[in-house]
């Protein structure tokens, strides 16, 4: 099936580099890539985890070659690279958390060293070390009592001390209280993850906090440069004494302003945490555990491999988008972005060595790799921008290039057989993609709005302008009760009769051409509604022979209180013509007061 | 230059005016390249990342160049395609230290090749394995066969490793353009053009 498809894809990328003696055996969270020394040539930090004991190195690749490597203490949960200021040049520090510590290098040299805020212990467990060290109780009692302790509030609550004693071989434990009874116990958690967060501002180079989720079932978000404790999350709610604890971070927004912090977490919960928030909230309980995690910085909905062998989304309120069966167990899982084509599509890699990259949960390309890929991160590397970073579980490297003409198929129409059916928003609706264009003008505008609408404005009041100057114009050009231009040589007379409030205006056509029928004319009147009632604002004019007198009468009332009086224009148009063919003002007169009593 | 030449140029018989398209991956060094042949006064001493492309000008024994050095960058790199028609020769400046790329050096090749203006014509194409003072530089015998020049049968081409900063292996690489072109561009076999941009647009 996999190698008939596999015929299907045309070739997209290039094999830049396979190095299968790297030996370097590592996990997605723990490979960065960043301009470490600020010239535009991306290096690759990896932490490389060795045996799990032994052989635990911060490896930095500049191309193809390992450029250098340092030691590290303990082994390592997860490398981010972050800018800690704005000193120049821009050289991005790198935080390797390990322990229950985060080691900032800077320039790859170690800068400095946050250790987790330690936590309290047990009283009644303290008490009891101290009887120990004081003699007042033998070790067997102690061992008893720190069980009893271990069942009341759970071994998680205990200090690393007392788990380590109870996790002792009976022939070592008087040693070891020996050992420790004299060192001050203590209780630490450990990170779990790690990642960034942008402080204030969202270039690419901007400050970035980091985001820490501790296996206390907190996640902290630290200061960049103070190191102190800007925020701190908890994942349970404060009663339940039940831990839950992050598995993977995804942090987007700005700390200054609104920010998300999305954590799946051990228990096979999906949480949110947000900004001015003390507590997460549950998305959604995932039906198996998370494996890896992508959040799309667009419109937030998290893709997600699970245990069972699937890819979820779900909408950043946690409702569930579609889920997609993968013939494999996922391994690790990176986005992959692609600007000119605006999509991201999210590479999967699984058991095996194959790796499905989909959109959305359409399957658009399929690449071998010749083992399993634990470590797989997508983005610049070297002077090349879209670069694919794989490290095998047998510790080999492999890059793969995007080809410059690579175009994926992300309208192709068959689903896969493998997509569960039957929601109606799975639906998917045939929206055209965005084009480079659209995008443009929309940056256009965005930048420009206050212009743009200032200019429209403009346009709108000189159009207004124009159209009032052209109406003035029209009706005045024409002011003239002979027209004798033109197809229409009327003679217009007007006559008002009468003492009012109510007048008969008796309005006289003549056709004083010598031989041309008129026709296809009406008298209009213009008036305030105001002062006056018309009983025919609007008179249709038969053929008007030339030389016969057509006189047409209608009645006007004054309807206003005042004794006032106001001037009519009459105009005689032709239809389809905005222009009138004449016009004339009548002077109505006042009205006599007694009649209107 | 022999006494034959002195007066040829002279009486004006061979002044020469040759289309050059410089092209290669962002950051191989082609600017700097450039930069070399320019006149003293004219040189540039901060060479940044070209946007689109620039025109320069220089001399080379007595034939005028006309070099539209390209932008390599990877949205700018669907531009060469325009220029292939209008040149009478390539230069394909490699950075020899980017072993990552050289499989992206090979695909825009491969592309370059391909193309119906480059594909139909004898142009001459002159292989810069640049930057060769860098530590892990590609010998200029590995470029070639890692991008497989072997394969183009039909075009004259020439590959040497080069030191854009310092000029080194530049001079050999453009003496060899010269003649290449010269043989080319012969007075009556060259057809007539206006300017650089002219029929990249009307074609
Ligand atoms: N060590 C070394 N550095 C070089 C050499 N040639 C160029 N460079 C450096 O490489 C960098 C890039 O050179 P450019 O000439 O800008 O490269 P380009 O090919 O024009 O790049 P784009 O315009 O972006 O396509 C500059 O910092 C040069 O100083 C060389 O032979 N040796
Ligand atoms: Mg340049």
């Amino acid at each position: 099936m996999t190698s008939l498809r596999n015929l299907e894809y045309e070739q997209l990328w290039l094999n830049a580099h396979t190095d299968t003696r790297a030996a370097v055996y590592t996990f997605s969270s723990c490979i960065t890539l960043a301009d470490l020394n600020a010239d535009g040539d991306f290096k690759l930090i990896v932490a490389d985890l060795g045996t799990g004991s032994t052989n635990v190195k911060l490896k930095v690749y500049k191309g193809t070659s390992l450029h250098s490597e340092t030691a590290l203490l303990d082994v390592p949960t997860g490398v981010v690279s972050f800018y800690m200021d704005f000193s120049e040049p821009r050289m991005p520090a790198i935080a390797v958390a390990s322990g229950s510590n985060i080691y900032i290098y800077k320039n790859m040299r170690p800068y400095f060293k946050f250790s987790l805020p330690s936590m309290d212990v047990n009283p009644l467990e303290k008490d009891l070390w101290m009887q120990v060290r004081e003699e007042q109780i033998e070790v067997g009692v102690l061992m008893e009592l720190l069980n009893n302790l271990r069942l009341e509030i759970g071994f998680a609550q205990l200090s690393t001390q007392s788990q380590h004693l109870l996790a002792q071989d009976p022939t070592t434990v008087p040693s070891f209280v020996q050992q420790y009874c004299k060192v001050p116990i203590k209780r630490q958690t450990v990170v779990t993850c790690v990642t960034t967060l942008k402080k204030a501002l969202a270039d690419e180079k901007a400050v970035s906090c980091l985001v820490v989720g501790t296996e206390s079932g907190e996640i902290l978000v630290l200061d960049p440069e103070a190191f102190t404790i800007l925020e701190k999350i908890k994942l349970c709610h404060q009663e339940s004494s039940t831990l839950i604890v992050p598995a993977v971070l995804s942090a987007f927004g700005l700390h200054a302003v609104e920010f998300r912090i999305v954590a799946a977490c051990r228990d096979g919960s999906l949480r949110l945490a947000r900004r001015g928030w003390t507590e997460s909230k549950l998305l959604v309980q995932l039906p198996a555990q998370p494996v890896a995690m992508t959040v799309s910085p667009e419109n937030a909905s998290i893709t997600i491999a699970l245990m069972n062998q699937t890819l979820q989304c779900f909408s950043k309120k946690g409702k569930l988008q579609w889920v997609v069966t993968l013939p494999a167990a996922a391994c690790a899982l990176c986005p992959i972005p692609l600007p000119h084509q605006s999509t991201t599509l999210v590479a999967v890699s699984l058991n095996g060595g194959l790796l499905q990259l989909y959109n959305g949960r359409q399957l658009v390309d399929v690449i071998k790799a010749p083992q399993s890929v634990s470590g797989l991160v997508f983005g610049k590397f070297g002077q090349e921008e879209n670069a694919l970073i794989m490290f095998t579980v047998d510790g080999s490297l492999l890059v793969k290039i995007l080809k410059r003409t690579a175009h994926f198929n992300l309208q192709g129409g068959s689903t896969s057989a493998n997509v569960v059916p039957g929601v109606a928003q799975q639906i998917k609706l045939q929206i055209p993609k965005k084009t480079r264009l659209f995008l443009d003008q929309t940056m256009r505008e965005r930048d420009n709005c206050v212009m743009m609408h200032r200019t429209f404005q403009r346009d709108l009041f000189q159009l207004r302008v124009d159209v009032a100057r052209a109406c003035v114009q029209a009706l005045q050009s024409c002011n003239n009760p002979i027209s004798l231009e033109g197809a229409e040589p009327v003679k217009l007379s007007a006559q008002v009769l009468g003492l009012g409030p109510l007048f008969k205006m008796v309005i006289t056509l003549q056709n004083i051409s010598a031989s041309t029928l008129i026709q296809d004319i009406g008298i209009l009147f213009h008036f305030d509604d105001k002062m006056y009632s018309m009983e025919k604002p609007f008179i249709k004019v038969p053929i008007l022979l030339p030389g016969v007198e057509y006189p047409y009468e209608t009645m006007i009332r004054n309807i206003s209180e005042l004794a006032l009086s106001d001037q009519i224009r009459v105009m005689v148009v032709r239809e389809g013509q905005t222009q009138p063919v004449l016009a004339a003002i009548i002077n109505m007169p006042v009205c006599d007061l007694l009649g209107m009593v | 230059m022999g006494l034959f030449d002195k007066l040829v140029t002279l009486f004006g018989l061979r002044k020469q005016e040759v289309k050059v398209l410089v092209v290669g991956l962002n950051n191989s060094g082609k600017t700097t390249v450039l930069n070399h042949f320019k006149s003293e006064d004219d040189k540039s001493t901060e060479i940044v990342p070209t946007v689109g492309f620039n025109i320069e000008k220089f001399k080379n024994q007595n034939v005028g160049f006309t070099a539209l050095d390209m932008s390599g960058q990877g949205r700018y790199r669907d531009l060469w395609e325009f220029y292939y028609k209008d040149c009478q020769g390539i230069i394909f400046v490699v950075d020899s230290s980017d072993r990552l790329r050289l499989a992206v050096v090979r695909h825009e090749l491969d592309l370059l090749l391909q193309h119906p203006d480059v594909s139909s014509r004898a142009l001459p194409i002159l292989f810069l394995a640049n930057k060769m003072d860098q530590r892990d530089a590609l010998s200029s015998v590995k470029i070639a066969s890692g991008l497989g020049l072997d394969r183009i049968l039909d075009k004259p081409w020439h590959i040497c490793a080069s030191n854009a900063i310092t000029g080194e292996g530049l001079e050999e690489g453009v003496t060899w353009f010269t003649q290449q072109v010269r043989q080319v561009g012969q007075p009556g076999n060259r057809p007539n053009r206006t300017g650089p941009l002219a029929s990249g647009k009307n074609n």
